[in-house]
């Protein structure tokens, strides 16, 4: 099965959304699997503690912004820089598939996992004939 | 015999000295459009390299990694950070599994003290801190007046 959750345009309007930090967002890396229980979306989001992830599900949306929290003393000079300074943004749109209530993540040495189990209407079942 | 030092193919390696215009516009395609990198655990992945009075500190973004698959090495004064990649998963018999490594060199200065490295892994970011040795630290000379 084809999964279309497709990743739906996030800063079209970014005075509407009104973020609470002004930090630039970049979208990480991610993948999604699935079972016959669930999806699964892995995002790959290196220098964010656990505790500065917000999951949150508006309407149709999934989203997930990461914070990295992390910056340099003061006293370190850089000699070399490729790690961005941005913060992880992830907007995935969410279908009748998936029980919004049963959403579950879990982020282990900066990968985030993000459980969506599928709706009880759309597991396969056996339908007994009548009389 | 071995006078030549160590430089490896890479087609960059983080150096205190300067690199080469085109080592320089790689870089700059690189932070400006990290989507033109490759997956960040396969091929290559993003280091830093700082330095205060005291030491010189590297961190590298390597997400996922068990303890036992990172490995830091210095060696001709050139650190070397590895990881060791694995897929395919426990749950699908059938997913392919490879196992292979990626890994980045970083050049470092000749004044550090490599008996006192270092190495922490924290939300997938692997630090490595390379204290300088006591002699190369800033010091304030005396002036003795006559």
């Amino acid at each position: 099965m084809n999964i279309q959750m497709e990743k739906t345009q996030t800063e079209k309007n970014p005075t509407a959304q009104a973020p609470e930090t002004m930090r630039p967002a970049m979208s990480p890396r991610y993948g999604i699997t699935e079972d016959e229980h669930a999806y699964t979306v892995t995002a790959y989001v290196p220098g964010v503690s656990p505790a500065d992830v917000e999951t949150t599900i508006d309407g149709e949306k999934l989203v997930v912004h990461a914070h990295r929290n992390w910056t340099a003393p003061e006293s370190w000079t850089p000699v070399h820089r490729e790690i961005a300074q941005a913060d992880y943004r992830l907007v995935l749109g969410l279908d009748r598939r998936v029980n919004r209530d049963g959403v579950k993540a879990q982020l282990t040495q900066g990968v985030l996992k993000l459980t969506l189990p599928k709706a009880e209407e759309l597991k396969p079942r056996k339908i007994e004939i009548a009389g | 015999m071995n006078l030549l030092r160590y430089s490896p193919s890479r087609s960059y390696l983080p150096s205190f000295n300067h690199g080469s215009l085109l080592d320089e516009l790689d870089r700059l395609f690189d932070a400006g459009f990290p989507s033109f990198r490759e997956p960040a655990r396969f091929g290559t992945f993003p280091v830093d390299v700082y330095h205060d009075q005291n030491s010189v500190t590297v961190r590298a973004e390597l997400p996922g990694f068990r303890k036992e698959d990172l490995q830091a090495n210095v060696a001709d004064d050139v650190l070397t950070i590895s990881g060791h990649v694995r897929t395919g998963n426990d749950q699908d018999q059938n997913a392919p599994k490879t196992e292979t490594s990626i890994e980045r060199s970083v050049a470092l200065p000749e004044n550090l003290d490599y008996q006192k490295i270092a190495a922490a892994y924290e939300n997938g970011v692997l630090t490595i801190t390379l204290p300088k040795r006591e002699e190369a630290k800033p010091a304030a000379i005396a002036i003795e007046v006559k």
